[in-house]
């Protein structure tokens, strides 16, 4: 749109009085503000701050904290390494190597040998979620994460695994719905195979 | 002229084409959808996907006459006066339909079949299926099974195109797959311990339009669309196959065919297709190294020129003879380049070719227009595949240069004998094969007082050189190749060079002080093209997408350039 277009509607700020122009009203008018919750956070329970960490803050449902993959009912990775999250995030942030399920895994032929999310470069869209088709990767409601060397913040599948073991009481997984389980599985079978090549950093970018 | 009406606009037909519905509306920018169809393949109509309206116009009267009923456009030969409806209401619906039908049995399991992304079912249900899913009873469900040992068919996805079955039958003449059983229990099958094993199997998987059938060595590894495409010449055989190199990530993943009609056709064979594994080699020379005692050591390009320059200088002026050894595997530029240097060092300087792998003897696959086929045969132009028992790629190009600046192509057993006249060896290698020098080979090049390599591989003549240096690979780099045919095609790097190795034409701009990298090959290529007098041809170093003819002027061929619509996207999200 050009600066002369006639469609473009002009406006002009209000003309300001002298009292106003002084600022005084309201300068006068945040204080009466503050001094209402000075007088609040003494007198009653009126405090909008809390004392963090021995009050811990409670998030709402939809905040998006920390990723986890989560785990179907036999334990194993949900995650079928289709990489739609990996071509969703808009920071490429996920590296996913893929690899051919066990013969034993009767209900998918391709599950995640590693999966590595690095945490500070995500943005905590959500999209990779938002992509998912197996429910495998939720954002969950964990905020206060810290560490002391980048290499640390780069999440692998062993980590983000135990993130799902770690939240998965306080919060169901969203879908809810687990994928039917075959009769002929055997127990020692479905363990999932955590340790998967070290991924080196360069394949992150 | 033949005039043809599509869609209500009048087009010419090129001359000499003799193309059908599908072919002639490609080639006016129409699409109409197809599946079973294949150009080099016959036409068998099963898919029914390209049915669409079909008339005559009658010349005289002008009178258009349509034919009652939908007509499949891979049988609908486009010849004058044809008349075709690619959109009307009734073709769309029919398109939805078929779509429909085609998809009944078909699983919704896209996130982890490695065709998604390059799915003909994928591109047409988006863009003529229904959106819903009527069908509600069981689906058929047939079993996974593997087909050869690098082949897997995945029968739940296939929708029966048969355009494998055709290939193996009608290409390579081997006839490994055929249909079994009718109807809904139809299914692609190989006969007992008879798996799909001939020289092209490998282009099954790239016929394909579903994820039916898929290669084993992709299998489960990437996503196509984080794929980056590189226009590549394969470096197998003297053929020069015209390839797509596929990488992400810094390494190569895959080789697919490109169409070039006057090379390749539509196919590649399987050791150019796995070829690409010498990209990813761990056999790479990482560095340039100088032999110190009997070890060698790693030094920066820097030092490396340095040193290297200090020797020659010294030993030149001493009036000392070199013999340069130029590898087939060169591009003719490196060629240009390395013989240039090597010549202006000096004026005793004696070239000769290195060693040319022959395995075996030429494979050709002539294809007959009509023998051996089973459908309607009139639309196919029957084209020859050869595998060259020449296993380098660029002989002829290199000849070319040993012409120009030296005695001819002095075969390398005769170069080897003139080794004890001449105390400086300068070799240019570039093999992708660690064994590409012999023993006794390597015993006669020592004898030089300086030896120097530059390869790619840590091979036995790099465990004795003097001087080392790595340079870029065959997907490191970019230039033109020869072929055994004398045309020139053009090939582009797939990757960059890998840590702490130039591309040669860099590392020789840097040694000879000639000029500053990056060096562009088209620059070499028109200088080359200004003193080489078989290059005249190139003297704006540009060379046609689909090569071009040194000697002689190509027949112009109307439907090149045809690829399925589904492969040729280039989608990289990164």
């Amino acid at each position: 749109m050009r600066s002369d277009d006639p469609a473009l509607k002009k406006m002009t700020p209000p003309k300001l009085t002298l009292l106003e122009q002084s600022y005084l009203p309201q300068i006068l008018g945040g204080l009466v503000v503050t001094g209402r919750h000075i007088v609040k956070a003494a007198l009653g329970d009126g405090a909008v701050t809390m004392e963090y960490p021995e009050v811990q803050h409670q998030p709402s449902p939809n905040y998006r904290g920390v990723h986890r993959l989560n785990k179907d009912e036999q334990g194993r990775v949900k995650c079928v390494a289709c990489m739609l999250c990996a071509t969703a995030c808009p920071v490429h942030c996920i590296d996913i190597v893929g690899a051919t399920a066990p013969e034993s895994w009767t209900d998918r032929e391709k599950y995640c040998q590693s999966f590595v999310i690095d945490e500070l470069r995500c943005i905590y869209c959500g999209m990779c979620e938002e992509a998912c088709p197996v429910d495998a990767i939720e954002l969950t409601s964990m905020y206060d994460l810290s560490g002391l060397s980048r290499e640390e913040m780069i999440f692998d599948k062993t980590k983000l695994l135990s993130v799902f073991d770690l939240t998965k009481e306080g919060e169901p997984m969203k879908s809810g719905i687990v994928p039917p389980a075959s009769s002929n599985r055997s127990r020692e079978l479905v363990t999932t195979p955590t340790t998967g090549p070290v991924i080196e950093r360069q394949q992150l970018v | 002229m033949a005039t043809i009406i599509i869609d209500g606009q009048s087009f010419e037909l090129p001359e000499g084409a003799k193309f059908n519905a599908i072919q002639a509306a490609k080639h006016f920018g129409i699409d109409i959808p197809y599946y079973c169809w294949h150009p080099a393949l016959s036409v068998v109509a099963n898919c029914r996907m390209c049915e669409i309206e079909v008339g005559t116009k009658d010349p005289a009267t002008g009178e258009i006459k349509m034919l009652p009923r939908l007509v499949p456009g891979c049988q609908t030969p486009a010849r004058d006066g044809t008349v075709l409806v690619t959109e009307s209401a009734k073709v769309l619906e029919h398109r939805k339909n078929i779509m429909e039908l085609l998809l009944i049995n078909h699983p919704l399991d896209c996130p982890v079949c490695d065709q998604a992304g390059e799915c003909g079912l994928q591109d047409y249900s988006y863009e003529h299926g229904r959106a819903a899913h009527r069908f509600v009873e069981e689906r058929n469900v047939k079993p996974k099974k593997e087909v050869s040992d690098l082949i897997v068919l995945n029968q739940d996805r296939c929708i029966m195109c048969t355009r494998c079955v055709r290939f193996t039958r009608e290409i390579p003449g081997t006839a490994e797959l055929h249909v079994m059983r009718r109807g809904d229990h139809g299914e692609i099958a190989i006969f007992p311990d008879q798996p799909v094993d001939n020289p092209l199997a490998g282009n099954v998987v790239d016929l394909c339009p579903v994820g039916a059938l898929l290669d084993k060595d992709f299998l489960h590894n990437q996503r196509v669309w984080f794929l980056s495409k590189h226009d590549g010449v394969c470096t197998g055989c003297s053929t020069g196959c015209n390839i797509s190199v596929e990488e992400n990530a810094g390494k190569v993943w895959r080789h697919k065919p490109r169409h070039n009609p006057y090379v390749n056709d539509y196919w590649i064979c399987d050791e150019g297709r796995y070829g690409y594994k010498a990209a990813n080699s761990p056999t790479l020379l990482g560095g340039n190294y100088v032999l110190e005692g009997k070890d060698h050591h790693g030094v920066p390009t820097d030092r490396f020129v340095k040193r290297l320059n200090e020797t020659l200088t010294t030993r030149i002026l001493d009036k000392q003879s070199v013999l340069g050894i130029l590898s087939p595997y060169l591009s003719v530029e490196e060629a240009f380049a390395a013989a240039q240097w090597l010549a202006s060092l000096t004026n005793r300087v004696e070239l000769a070719l290195g060693p040319v792998p022959v395995r075996g003897e030429d494979l050709t696959f002539a294809p007959d227009k009509t023998k051996g086929r089973s459908g309607d045969t009139s639309f196919i132009v029957p084209r020859p595949f050869t595998i060259s028992a020449e296993k380098a790629p660029n002989r002829a190009g290199v000849e070319m240069m040993l012409d120009h600046f030296g005695k001819g192509a002095v075969p390398f057993e005769k170069a080897l004998e003139s080794v004890a006249s001449h105390p400086i060896v300068i070799v240019f290698g570039g093999s992708p094969d660690e064994s590409w020098i012999e023993a006794d080979q390597v015993a006669a090049l020592r004898k030089a007082e300086v030896l120097v390599l530059f390869d790619t591989t840590i091979n036995p003549l790099a465990d004795v050189a003097d001087f080392v240096a790595g340079i870029a690979s065959f997907a490191e780099k970019s230039g033109t190749y020869v072929n055994r045919d004398r045309r020139l095609q053009r090939f582009e790097a797939a990757l960059p060079p890998r840590e702490g190795v130039w591309p040669l034409l860099d590392l020789i701009a840097i040694v000879s002080g000639d000029g500053k990298a990056p060096i562009r090959s088209q620059e070499i290529l028109k200088a080359a093209a200004r003193v080489v007098p078989g290059l005249a041809k190139v003297e704006d170093g540009l060379v046609p997408e689909l090569g071009l003819n040194l000697d002689s002027k190509d027949q112009p061929i109307p439907d090149a350039g045809f690829q399925d619509d589904w492969t040729l996207a280039n989608v990289s999200t990164v």
